[in-house]
Formats: C-alpha cells, structure tokens, sequence
C-alpha cells in the first residue's frame, strides 16, 4: 500500500510538530517515514495511518528528530563558514584589494587624529542602527512567509537572519569595548594602530559580506546548495 | 541481535563501502541494506544515521541529489572524489583493526 498525497502532507506536519522548522530537513525525514510505514503496512495491513507513522517515530529514540536537526544544523554552519570565507577572500586578490586598502589606509590615518575613538564611535553607531534597521525588515519578511506556510530552508534563515553572528549586535558589543577601555587612539604605539586598522578593516568587510553580499547572491547560493531549491520552487 | 556498541565507531567505514558498491542510495535504502547483508545482526537506527550522513556530506564526502518518486521528494547520497579516496583508507584502517583485534582476542591464531 502507498501512502497518499494528503498523507504525504501530513508527514511534513508532523516534522514540524516535533521541531523540524526547515524544508530540506523535513523533506529527507518524510521520505524515510513513508518508506517505513509502507514497510510497516506490509507486515500489519490493518494498522492505521497513525499508529503505522508514531511505530516508525519511535525508531528514532527519545530525542526524536533532534540528533538529525543538530547534525544539519553541524552541517549548515560549515558550508556557510565555507561560502563567507570564498566571498571574503575575493576583498584580498585584485580588483577588490584597492578598495581593502584604501579602507586600511583611511582607518590608519584617522585613527591618528586625536580624539579618533569618538570618531570611531560615532560611524559604528551609525553602522549599527542601519543594521538593526535591516534585520528587523529581513525579520519580518521571514515571518511573513512562514505565516503564508511557503517552504523556508535551513541555509536561507542563515543567509537571512543569523548570519553567523555577524549582525549589529556584534558592533554594539565592539562599541562597548572601545568606550569601556577608554584608550586614546592616537596615542598608541604604531604597530597597535597598524592592528586596530587591519582588524576593523576585517569587520567592516565580514559585516559587508555577511549582511550585503550574501543575501543578495542568496538565490545563486541556495540553488547551488540544494539541488532540490529550483524544483520546489516550481512546483 | 549483537551488541551495537561495538559497531558504533564503524558506522560512517559501513555507510562509505555501501556507497561504493551501490553508486547512489537513499537513507532508508541504507538501513534496509545493512539489515539484509548482516541478516538482522546490524540494525542501523535512524537517530544515528542521518546525523552520519550529514556530517560525510559536510566534511565533502557525498555529494546529494534529489529525485521525485511517486508523490514525494526522495535525496540520495553518492561518493564525490575525495569520498572515494577516504572509503579506500576508512577499509585500510578496518582491515587493520580486525587484524589487530583478532591477535588480542585469539592470540593462538596469530602465531606464526
């Protein structure tokens, strides 16, 4: 006997009963679901749909899907670890290097200037409160699509959300620490500013590349990910 | 059934050999497999499966692709290239452990 269309459906809300939020993630435990029920029902004709489905849930273990979503969710972060260190790698080879310089050179020099922390301070405060302006709209677009119950994948809430972190919060935490050490800038040491430079010219590039580049190559990178992306999409 | 402790360090050796004798399988294909070769000895349980799966997957060992069977969406798992190399040593090491094994547990036999 083989399972129905409305019981296929039913599967995937099952998953995301027991937590599974993603599609790829669901998509890959329905099918081993409704492969095991067939099996089960083969055995035991009579049993219902439901009983046929929690017998199957059961093989899972008392942690359900959980093992499975930690493992995907494992595997997310290094492929998203893999495809920021592609795009941040391009900012050190020719063209794009001119531009990682002049921001490095820039940083140098006004670093210089006394009083350059409140200088500082003041563009990362304005960095900051564009980026909670931009989240919070990536936010609620989330939102509205899974109100509208459209399929959402595990790479896309990254791309879109999470971001590894690199997410206005983690400026508010670097503003705090320049406020909290309270260190004139212009009076340290060069190769002190030599390193301040170079790091916040890293930031400013993995906050660009987290926040700007990959979303805006998000569909590109989902369909290279999932083979699956294109024909849901289309379906 | 056997102690499945004692397989447990051998799971992503058996997914790997597997894969290189059937070119591409499906999750449930692979524990069906394994129950049909080990006749009922080696049960693989789902919640141990798929988190190896992904993690070869991660590590850039298999490689994934979708077909759509009947009415639903089915991912299967192939070797890429690197995959194949490592199955290769992943069966080097074993071989070396059942030897290894063999000479601790029946020292008689190994005496040459």
């Amino acid at each position: 006997m083989k399972l129905t269309e409305n019981q296929i459906d039913s599967l995937y809300k099952f998953t995301r009963k027991h937590y599974v939020y993603f599609y790829d993630v669901q998509t890959e435990l329905v099918d081993h679901l409704a492969n095991d029920i067939e099996e089960i029902w083969e055995e035991k004709p009579n049993l219902t749909f439901e009983d046929a489905r929690d017998t199957s849930f059961k093989k899972f273990g008392i942690f359900g899907f959980m093992d499975v979503i930690e493992a995907k969710q494992k595997q997310m972060n290094k492929r998203y670890w893999k495809i920021l260190w592609r795009f941040f790698r391009e900012w050190f080879t020719f063209p794009k290097v001119v531009t990682t310089v002049s921001i490095f050179v820039s940083l140098f020099v006004v670093l210089q200037i006394q009083y350059s922390e409140y200088i500082l301070l003041g563009a990362l405060f304005i960095l900051v409160s564009f980026d909670l302006i931009k989240q919070t709209k990536s936010k609620k677009k989330h939102k509205k699509k899974e109100q509208k119950k459209e399929k959402i994948f595990l790479l896309e809430s990254m791309i879109g959300d999470t971001r590894q972190g690199f997410s206005g919060f983690a400026f508010i935490n670097i503003f705090n620490s320049i406020n909290l050490v309270k260190v004139p800038f212009s009076t340290l040491g060069i190769y002190w500013l030599l390193l301040i430079s170079f790091s916040i010219t890293c930031v400013i590039l993995l906050f660009y590349v987290t926040g700007y580049l990959i979303p805006q190559k998000a569909q590109e990178l989902l369909e290279e990910t999932y083979p699956e992306y294109k024909m849901v999409n289309n379906l | 059934m056997g102690n499945q402790k004692l397989y447990k360090g051998s799971l992503q050796t058996i997914i790997l050999k597997l894969l290189e004798t059937n070119d591409k399988m499906y999750g449930y294909e692979i524990t069906q497999k394994v129950k049909e070769l080990t006749k009922g000895e080696l049960k693989i349980t789902e919640g141990a499966l798929y988190p190896a799966l992904h993690k070869l997957e991660a590590d850039g060992l298999l490689d994934v692709e979708i077909a759509k069977v009947g009415n639903r969406l089915r991912k299967y798992y192939k070797l890429t290239e690197s995959g194949s190399k490592e199955t290769a040593n992943k069966l080097e090491e074993m071989q070396e452990f059942l030897k290894t094994m063999q000479h601790l547990v029946n020292p008689k036999l190994s005496l040459e």
